[in-house]
């Protein structure tokens, strides 16, 4: 498991307070973030790899201090954008996974054998050499994970995997994230998903509003929005 | 089915190394800024074109990557033709189809990995000398090469869009929400990057780099 520890956590945009003094240990293998859209949880989970940096506060994720040692905390969190449109920057799905592990000095062969593993493990070995552009949502979704798993992290992080998904795809990222040996947070709006979680975050209006099992958390949320 | 730039076949084209090609392109580009006569641009526009065709490629799957293209040199040749005279606009008009041409002759017969390669590899001494980022031409003509057929992909959504509502198609009328589309994706783009760890010490680099912020 990855310990993330944020210890009185604030981001700022300008005037405006996105997340407000959060404090918080994490130590399961499977976290949901739930709450409303605008509520902060893509700015909360963009601070487990420094995509975001707290304006104040600390925030440690396995043992480094995220804003001291970003580069290391990268090397074991991965993240997995909403829209893996964005996120899938080589044309070939193969040159794609490839890049992660190019950032990295890996030799050749070894970026090979590792790509070739990744991609049987989600079994989608067959869209290799596939330009990405011409794949379906799901297909691109799968990809995405591909790319954040090659590189070896203990920990991935994803941002509402299932919203672009139909139900076959997304049923299958959830067996997926279900199955795999990383840790997991995850956003999401899907309660299925949350259900299948050690522990439920629901944030509200930047900050925590109900920390705990998911079906007490689901609880919280699904009677505020009502 | 826009999207596939590299088309694959066995043509002499096909076979040529990809930085010769890249350095063909290189010259080419540099040759055509050489002279503002219309005769020789004139030339080298048919040429690139001929070129174009023995790629195999087939011409609809061209004209579609084409263009968009086609619309900017088209404002480009109208605005010559305009604040200029008719012999400038028409040396621009083959100027930039050449160029254009000449690129995606390149792209179409080359494999991206290949390209990239050969850029990184013919970068190297200058990145040595620490006058370019190899790392960094090579990341930018992939996303260039990424991106090209999902920015069409958007052009194509938003005149659809519009013209469902009833709006005649204007180039403004397009082209703002397309800038504005692909500035916020540019930005998702952007932090993918940086979360994959791009630009990050890498595993053997000495830890007075490791530590360089
Ligand atoms: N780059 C930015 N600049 C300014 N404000 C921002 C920026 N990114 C987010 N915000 C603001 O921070 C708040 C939280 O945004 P965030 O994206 O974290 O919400 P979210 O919970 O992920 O929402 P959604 O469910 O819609 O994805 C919003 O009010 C948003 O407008
Ligand atoms: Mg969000």
């Amino acid at each position: 498991m990855t310990d993330i520890v944020l210890d009185n956590v604030s981001v700022k945009r300008g005037a405006s307070i996105v997340l407000d003094s959060l404090t918080l240990a994490l130590s399961e293998r499977r976290v949901a973030v739930l709450g409303a859209n605008g509520s902060g949880k893509t700015t909360f989970v963009k601070l487990l790899n420094g995509l975001v940096l707290p304006t104040a506060g600390r925030l440690m994720v396995a043992g480094l201090d995220v804003a001291r040692d970003v580069h290391a905390v990268r090397r074991r969190v991965s993240f997995v954008f909403q829209n893996p449109d964005n996120q899938i920057v080589f044309p070939i799905v193969r040159e794609d996974l490839a890049f992660g592990l190019r950032n990295r000095g890996m030799a050749k062969d070894e970026i090979a054998d590792r790509t070739a593993t990744v991609l049987a493990r989600l079994g989608i070995a067959h869209l290799a050499d596939r330009q990405v552009h011409g794949l379906s949502g799901g297909e691109k979704q799968l990809v995405a994970l591909a790319a954040a798993m090659v590189t070896g992290p203990s920990l991935i992080v994803f941002d509402e995997p299932t919203t672009h998904l139909d139900l076959r795809n997304r049923n299958r990222i959830r067996a997926v994230i279900g199955e795999m040996a990383e840790d997991a947070v995850i956003v999401t709006h899907d309660l299925e998903l949350a259900r299948d979680c050690e522990r439920a975050v629901v944030i509200a209006d930047g900050r925590i509003g109900f920390d705990g099992c998911p079906a007490a958390a689901i609880d919280w949320y699904v009677g505020r929005c009502s | 089915m826009i999207g596939s730039l590299y088309h694959p076949g066995d043509t002499p084209l096909h076979r040529i190394p990809a930085a010769a090609k890249l350095g063909f392109l290189f010259a080419a580009g540099l040759a055509l800024f050489l002279t503002d006569s219309p005769a020789p641009l004139a030339a080298a526009a048919a040429a690139a074109a001929l070129l174009l065709a023995a790629t195999g490629a087939p011409a609809r799957s061209l004209w579609r990557q084409l263009r968009a293209v086609a619309l900017i040199i088209a404002l480009v040749f109208a605005a010559n033709l305009a604040f200029a005279d008719a012999g400038t606009a028409f040396a621009v008009l083959c100027r930039l189809s050449a160029l254009v041409m000449a690129a995606m002759t390149v792209t179409v017969t080359t494999r991206t990995s290949d390209m990239l390669e050969a850029v990184e590899r013919g970068l190297s001494p200058l990145g040595r000398m620490g006058l370019a980022n190899p790392a960094k031409v090579g990341l930018a003509v992939a996303l260039t090469l990424r991106f090209v057929p999902e920015i069409f992909g958007h052009y194509r959504e938003i005149r659809d869009a519009q013209a469902a509502r009833g709006i005649a198609a204007s180039p403004l009328a397009i082209l703002v929400p397309l800038v504005v589309r692909n500035l916020k994706a540019a930005e998702d783009i952007a932090a993918a990057i940086d979360a994959r760890g791009f630009g990050a010490p890498r595993d053997g680099a000495s830890p007075k780099e490791r530590h360089r912020p």
